[in-house]
């Protein structure tokens, strides 16, 4: 009895979704694949939820602002531009399996030319092979991990075109910003460092690169530890720095990762008064509020440039604040300049075309090809394995929970 | 060596969390056989409940004296009480009606109500870390070198008192009589007279007072918390209570204390050791179940027929 009823509401119910589907495109009285060519989307992957979204949500509006400029002057003529956002974070945290999730929902949306993100290296790593396979163009802001432009490391992850790169990004690479974060904290004095990282992609690549430019700049590296992943006490470990003396902690992860609660938990240690050093996983109000009174006394680099010191920005910093009624994030910059790279290459693409649809490997191509391209943060084009040709690293300092700005250093031809 | 002793005041402070959390699993475990994979999150109630009194009343900076011993009665008694009928409440709505299903099922439930409490903290608080006001005062005993925080003394005693005062209860009192023969036999102690539903949801109301004890104490020393914190500390505390011996409450207290000191020490003297922390704490897991398959005190009982 149970069974056919079952069946019973199920075939009603197919019955009823058939009619649904074959009533719809009569009713809206165009056919359905017209309506749909209307739109090209940029697919937006980034943390917006959890710890991560102070980092995920600033970024993503960049990107977000950019796209509504160009809507707003009809660079498509009879497209709209329209931004897929997805949130690549779960309970709490950026997670790789989900960007991977996001990238083949972006795949297989045929109005998806190019896509925006993501903002952890970890996540870029699981992210290029599908865009590589599915010959979709993506731009990051933010992850800053070398071996996913450079090297042997690079190819592995191109996997099924080798000689395709699909993976360009604006900011500067860690190998960079380890490395000025280790001139910057020798130049201040420092002379004896302890090492942490989240063992994550991001965080170990960073403080590898500190740690070998650290003890080439005369330093000495006292220990360096990994964290494992959900850890939240960090006593005994504090305990075991203590023991030998540092005068700088250097961290490479993310706030949600422990550099929040690292910091934190060295204000009920010996280690109080010892200056704390990160890269830009830290540099996010989430940082201040977890760290608390602790926070204080940290420096942290940027792999982009201050925004309110380059006359290019000023316009953008204005428009970001009346349309998000708060200050630009560390990679608003950043993203509203990737995403206009993405748009000019999709119009070039249109033009190109006739007007019609373009196909994503046209798309891919005019990216790759941008060269002394304007944007806010200064003129920008990419080499051969997709990173910028201008790269500029800033240096921030925490006090009394406002960070401010202190140096920047800008790449000079590597 | 005084950094020895540094690291067992760090293990012991670590361990005396695990182990208020852990006398939780094992209650429960002891009495219905069941896993409360809920109870890890129960323990992050506490410390969102912690808050929520220590903003209540309006606490934000160091207090000394009378307001000091106030606020801290007052923390942990609102946040064991509303643990306590939290744990029940669950207890009541999903597991009871399952109390006589394939094992399994409970088991899946448990896991269902940890996602909910989870899901409700992160809709509660939000889904970042929270910091809690820094209210107690932290002045460190100096032992010969070692310094012995206030906040770990805390730690350390709440958990001892917490332990001896359980196992005093159920050693001397009617209900704790009634607690062991349920453990023991339920439908013959139900032939005795004794309610099985009071009995079990009176384990449910200390088990998660007790984690609302460990919520207290972990909001106090780490000064913050988020939704997610009991995924990792009420798996280290489950482990906590097998190494002891499941269903054993001295096991659980020990197995708490050795989990952190284990931690501490091989953090010290592995190089690299942090990263390595976890699997040491699960070798020495395995090789004791290897050599004690009951847990360091557990008994070997003839399975129940």
């Amino acid at each position: 009895m149970h069974a056919r009823n079952a069946l019973v509401r199920l075939s009603a119910a197919l019955v009823l979704g058939a009619l649904a589907a074959s009533t719809t495109p009569l009713s809206l009285g165009t056919p359905a694949s017209a309506q749909g060519a209307q739109v090209i989307k940029i697919g937006i992957d980034l943390p917006v939820s959890g710890g991560d979204a102070a980092q995920g949500i600033p970024t993503q509006n960049g990107a977000l602002l950019a796209i509504s400029d160009a809507n707003a002057r009809h660079a498509f003529g009879p497209f709209k531009l329209e931004a897929d956002p997805l949130d690549d974070a779960v309970a709490g945290a950026h997670d790789p399996a989900q960007g991977a999730q996001n990238v083949k929902t972006f795949v297989s949306d045929s109005s998806v030319l190019a896509m925006f993100g993501p903002f952890n290296s970890n996540v870029a790593k699981a992210e290029i092979p599908i865009s590589n396979d599915a010959g979709l163009a993506m731009i990051a802001a933010s992850t800053t991990n070398p071996g996913l432009t450079k090297g042997e490391d690079a190819k592995k992850l191109r996997i099924s075109h080798p000689d395709v790169n699909t993976f360009f990004r604006v900011c500067t690479t860690d190998d960079r910003q380890g490395s000025v974060g280790a001139s910057f904290a020798r130049k201040f004095g420092y002379k004896k460092v302890f090492i942490v990282d989240d063992n994550e992609t991001y965080g170990k690549g960073l403080a590898d690169v500190f740690e070998a430019d650290f003890k080439k700049d005369g330093g000495t590296v006292l220990g360096h530890e990994h964290l494992t992943k959900g850890q939240t006490d960090f006593k005994a470990l504090l305990t075991k720095a203590e023991g030998l003396g540092p005068d700088l902690i250097f961290f490479g992860g993310t706030t949600v990762t422990g550099g929040g609660l690292l910091r934190k938990q060295m204000g009920d240690s010996g280690l109080k008064g010892v200056t704390y050093f990160g890269g830009d996983g830290i540099s996010d109000a989430t940082f201040i509020t977890t760290a608390g009174a602790m926070a204080t006394n940290t420096y942290y680099t940027v792999a982009a440039p201050n925004p309110a010191k380059l006359p290019s920005a000023q316009a953008f910093i204005t428009a970001y604040k009346k349309a998000y009624n708060t200050d630009i994030g560390a990679y608003s910059a950043n993203a509203y300049a990737a995403a206009m790279i993405e748009i000019a290459a999709i119009e070039k693409a249109l033009k190109s075309n006739g007007g019609k649809m373009p196909t994503r490997a046209e798309v891919l191509k005019n990216i790759a090809a941008t060269k002394n391209f304007e944007t806010p943060i200064g003129k920008i084009g990419f080499d051969a394995n997709g990173d910028t040709t201008a790269g500029i690293l800033s240096l921030y300092k925490i006090t009394n929970g406002k960070a401010e700005f202190i140096d920047q250093v800008t790449e000079g031809g590597s | 060596m005084e950094v020895f002793f540094q690291q067992l005041v760090n293990g012991l402070s670590l361990g005396g969390i695990y182990a208020l959390i852990a006398l939780g699993y094992t209650m429960v475990y002891g009495i219905i056989e069941l896993i409360n994979f809920a109870h890890g999150d129960v323990y992050t109630l506490g410390t969102f409940f912690t808050l929520a009194v220590l903003t209540a009343l309006g606490v934000s900076g160091e207090l000394h004296g009378l307001p000091l011993i106030g606020v801290i009665l007052l923390a942990v008694i609102v946040s064991m009480l509303l643990c306590g009928i939290v744990g029940v409440l669950i207890e009541r709505l999903a597991y009871r009606r399952l109390r006589n299903a394939p094992r399994l099922a409970p088991l899946i439930t448990a896991i269902g109500m940890s996602f909910i409490l989870e899901n409700v903290m992160q809709l509660w608080k939000g889904p970042s870390p929270v910091p809690l006001p820094d209210f107690f005062p932290n002045p460190a005993l100096d032992v010969g070198g070692v310094s012995i925080s206030a906040k770990s003394i805390l730690v350390i005693c709440l958990a001892l008192v917490m332990m001896v005062s359980l196992q005093l209860f159920i050693s001397k009192t009617k209900i704790g009589k009634a607690m062991r023969a349920t453990a023991q036999d339920r439908d013959a102690a139900q032939l005795m007279g004794i309610n099985i539903n009071t009995t079990i949801a009176m384990t449910f109301l200390i088990g998660s007072a007790l984690a609302g004890a460990a919520g207290f104490v972990s909001g106090v020393y780490y000064g913050t918390t988020w939704f997610f914190n009991g995924f990792e500390a009420g798996l280290k505390a489950f482990t906590a209570a097998v190494l002891g011996g499941i269903g054993n409450i001295p096991g659980a207290m020990l197995g708490g204390f050795v989990i952190g000191l284990v931690e501490a020490i091989a953090t010290q003297y592995i190089p690299g050791g942090q990263q390595w922390s976890n699997v040491i704490v699960f070798s020495v897991l395995v090789l004791v179940l290897i050599f004690r398959p009951a847990g360091l005190l557990g008994e070997a009982l003839p399975e129940k027929v």
